[in-house]
């Protein structure tokens, strides 16, 4: 198992790149052009399907490094369909596929050579409902994706585990019960112990599908402190239905509906002067 | 269904509308009662007191809506630029009671030269009605017309201010009229007015394209 | 506009006042039912309770270790026991269960995880409850030809493949339906850490459902333990005790029936011990699976961390 670091010689570019993969296809770019940090993940040209329904109509979006990009839009919007489209985790599902592009490091994890499963070992995901495996302590709840996927230095795992706790904030209230079951945990403390759980596995990227939407405000700000913390150490999508929690925490917004990207930017900017009619008309609360 | 919002939001507006009548009369009063000789500083007082309160009330209310409703998008920017408004119909209305003070100190029992005035307050009331105007109509082009205004508004105000100077430097200084200065003051304050009346454009501009202009 | 009113007022007085005169007759409604389910309870109860007790009472007088360990003797003494007759039911019914959890979880696993909606899926789960409703003696004709026949001799190994046949089908379906109610979050949350499938399956999915997959399995042995028609048709009985896996045992419902065709008393009181003892080795057996399942849910480690 790799750790991710990022050394100081990896300086940010602050120009755009564009990955070559695609260099005829136009980007919706932040508009309030400060050092925009490089893309981490380029999707290009993305549909996907629940059986004849498309439910993304091809979309083109640059995840930035290091940032928090957050999905919005009315339900059915596809938000949700896009972000389960990013670790492939959409085409689970009976009857959906997906098809285009979405490039991480210049990877295409739609290539026909690329594993699925292994996709999911560098993108975390986070899910609207806290799921933590029913049978399983806190502890090993955490532990669970290491040593299902082979490890077994229980040293190592030890030390992850704590630090992947930590970084979730969680260790401080369940460090003296590692070994109670993860269900009898409030759902917040569950919620958390999802994003440890993810974290554990050292991803690049964690995809969070309205993970709040099950909690309540206080937890659901604890949630948004720590994802604002996370993105030092990697790059976040969260799919939200609640606009404000989009306007606290993210760098970047991106509009949908009905299956498109409307409107992708700089969240100041979007919240701030959209120039998208249909997205200041969602915004404001005016449909949806 | 109206939301929530839009109540404050119209109560804001209306306030705003009925600031800016205010504001133009107030100045309206205040240079008649120099052109005319009459006694109006009650009058411009109290206009410029209700100003006060209406700007307090609309800093109230949009703060409320932000704690309420986190506006975004058209919302935002004018709760944000509605603060700003609120506050220059308030300057007006105060530099509209200096011109009736100085008015009231200086020029009992006087009958001034009047024309530096009345030339420079026939395109200071023009700017005001412009801005005025911008607002109602989200008209941001006007802007334009305001910057134009207010350098003309302000070579004349120097030229002025620049020919009593010289004038009174041929002679002693304490020659100086007491018209001199209650015209330089007068000046002064209509050249402050018109440049709020540049803000005002500026906001207006914010208000509708989401871009703050940068302060000339 | 004030007709409206009115309108409203008048229904909501009639509203109110059919609510009143319906809400005594609802709360007698509510007392029969209450009644009638709690009468369906008893009458379900009564039999069970009443076989219990006339077991109890018939056997126990019988009862002694003598019984419990010896062979059986002359019938008409009274004296002897079912010792071939215990040893040969937990023999049989052991490997039949050995044979059939493991088949009827993994078919299970594969209907409930794997298989989907497809015909062939289909076809299977339809052969399945086909094979569970199939009359037991058919089970015991077919260990007959398949293995009796064969070998040449009834056997342990007949009797267990004809048990397994019936306990197989019931594993399948209560497995495949206890995993179906396990939340399709938990193997997302599985596939999110990219762990491959079958170890989600086995390590996470069936372990979430292992206390029903468990009373698939009791359920199962519960079944085939009583079972009596399958085993003369396969291994026999006898009044020995087990002398190897090619030769006929004795078994628990079959000496029960032997005792009970006898003409005397004694012989009688005899077979009422044998299925008083049939019982608490089914009651027992599954009280032990239960427990075992309860203490296994957290296995305690624990974990040091030196600075805290």
């Amino acid at each position: 198992m790799s750790r991710t670091l990022k050394g100081p010689e990896e300086e940010l570019s602050p120009t755009l790149q564009v990955s070559k993969v695609s260099e005829s296809v136009e980007i919706e770019r932040p508009t309030e052009v400060k050092d925009i940090p490089p893309a981490k993940l380029s999707i290009r040209n993305l549909e996907a399907w629940f059986g004849t329904k498309r439910a993304l109509k091809g979309i083109n979006l640059d995840v930035r490094e290091n940032s928090i990009t957050a999905f919005i839009g009315p339900s059915g919007c596809g938000k949700t369909t896009l972000i389960r489209c990013l670790n492939r985790m959409h085409e689970m599902t009976p009857g959906a596929s997906a098809k285009g592009q979405a490039i991480l490091d210049g990877m295409d994890m739609y290539d026909a050579k690329v594993d699925p499963v292994t996709i999911k070992r560098r993108i975390g995901m986070v899910f609207q409902k806290p799921n933590p495996f029913p049978t399983m302590s806190i502890y090993d709840n955490v532990a669970a994706g290491l040593k299902l996927n082979g490890i077994k230095d229980k040293k190592l795992i030890d030390d992850i585990v704590r630090e992947s706790l930590e970084g979730a904030v969680l260790w401080e209230e369940v460090k003296n019960e590692l070994n109670k079951p993860g269900m009898g945990l409030s759902g917040g403390q569950q919620q958390r112990l999802c994003i440890a759980r993810a974290l554990a596995m050292q991803p690049e990227i964690l995809l969070m599908d309205e993970p709040t939407s099950a909690l309540d405000p206080i937890a659901s700000s604890k949630i948004e402190e720590l994802v604002h913390g996370m993105k030092k150490d990697l790059t976040v999508v969260i799919v939200t239905h609640n606009m404000q929690q989009a306007a606290r925490v993210s760098d970047y917004t991106a509009f949908m509906y009905l299956g498109e990207l409307i409107e992708y930017g700089d969240t100041k900017q979007i919240f701030e002067n959209p120039r998208m009619e249909l997205t200041e008309r969602y915004i404001s609360g005016k449909f949806g | 269904m109206p939301r929530l919002m839009d109540l404050g939001i119209s109560s804001v507006s209306e306030n705003l509308s009925e600031m800016g009548n205010m504001a133009q009369r107030s100045l309206q009063i205040a240079l008649d009662s120099y052109f005319q000789n009459n006694r109006s500083r009650k009058k411009v007082f109290e206009l410029n007191e209700k100003l006060r309160s209406l700007e307090d009330e609309v800093g109230d209310i949009a703060t409320e809506i932000v704690a309420r409703y986190q506006p975004v998008a058209k919302d935002l920017r004018f709760i944000r630029a509605s603060m700003e408004i609120a506050y220059i119909f308030w300057r007006f209305g105060r530099y509209s009671y200096d011109i009736i003070d100085t008015v009231d100190e200086l020029h009992t029992g006087l009958d001034c030269n009047k024309t530096a005035v009345m030339e420079m307050s026939s395109f200071v009331l023009k700017a005001m009605e412009l801005s005025l105007l911008s607002l109602r109509t989200r008209d941001e082009t006007i802007v334009e017309k305001l910057y134009e205004l207010d350098s003309t508004v302000d070579t004349l105000y120097r030229k002025y201010l620049r020919g009593t100077i010289n004038a009174n430097n041929k002679d002693d200084w304490k020659v100086h009229s007491r018209c001199d200065i209650c015209n330089i003051l007068i000046l002064r304050y209509l050249e402050r007015i018109s440049d709020h009346a540049c803000y005002l454009g500026d906001c207006v501009s914010y208000l509708v394209t989401g871009l703050s202009s940068p302060r000339r | 506009m004030e007709k409206i009113q009115q309108e409203k007022a008048n229904l909501k007085y009639q509203l109110q006042n059919t609510m009143e005169r319906k809400s005594s007759r609802k709360r007698k409604i509510n007392k029969l039912v209450t009644i009638l389910c709690i009468i369906c309870v008893g009458l379900a109860i009564v039999p069970l309770g009443s076989i219990l007790f006339e077991v109890i009472k018939n056997g126990v007088s019988a009862l002694s270790v003598e019984f419990l360990t010896q062979r059986p003797g002359s019938m008409i003494s009274g004296r002897g026991g079912i010792g071939p007759a215990i040893q040969g039911t937990l023999i049989t019914v052991g490997i039949a269960s050995i044979i059939a959890a493991p088949v009827g979880i993994f078919a299970g696993i594969y209907l409930a995880e794997f298989a989907g909606n497809g015909p062939l899926p289909h076809a299977v789960r339809f052969f399945n409850d086909v094979l569970t409703g199939l009359p037991s003696i058919v089970l015991g004709i077919v260990g007959y030809i398949v293995i009796v026949l064969v070998i040449g001799s009834f056997s342990v190994w007949a009797g267990s493949f004809a048990l397994s046949i019936i306990m197989i089908p019931i594993v399948v379906r209560v497995t495949e339906e206890s995993l179906k109610v396990v939340p399709n979050s938990i193997r997302e949350a599985g596939y999110s850490l990219g762990i491959p499938k079958w170890k989600i399956t086995l390590h996470i999915t069936l372990k979430t459902a292992f206390s029903g997959v468990l009373t698939g399995i009791v359920i199962g042995i519960s079944r085939i333990a009583g079972e009596t028609a399958p085993l003369i048709m396969t291994i026999l009985g006898t009044s020995l005790f087990f002398t190897g896996f090619d030769d006929p045992v004795d078994a628990l419902p079959l000496r029960i029936w032997r005792l009970a065709s006898q003409p005397y008393d004694s012989a009688h009181a005899q077979g009422w011990a044998a299925a008083l003892i049939l019982i608490l080795i089914v009651l027992l057996f599954s009280v032990t699976l239960r427990l075992l399942a309860a203490r296994k849910g957290f296995k305690v480690r624990v974990i040091r961390y030196s600075n805290v």
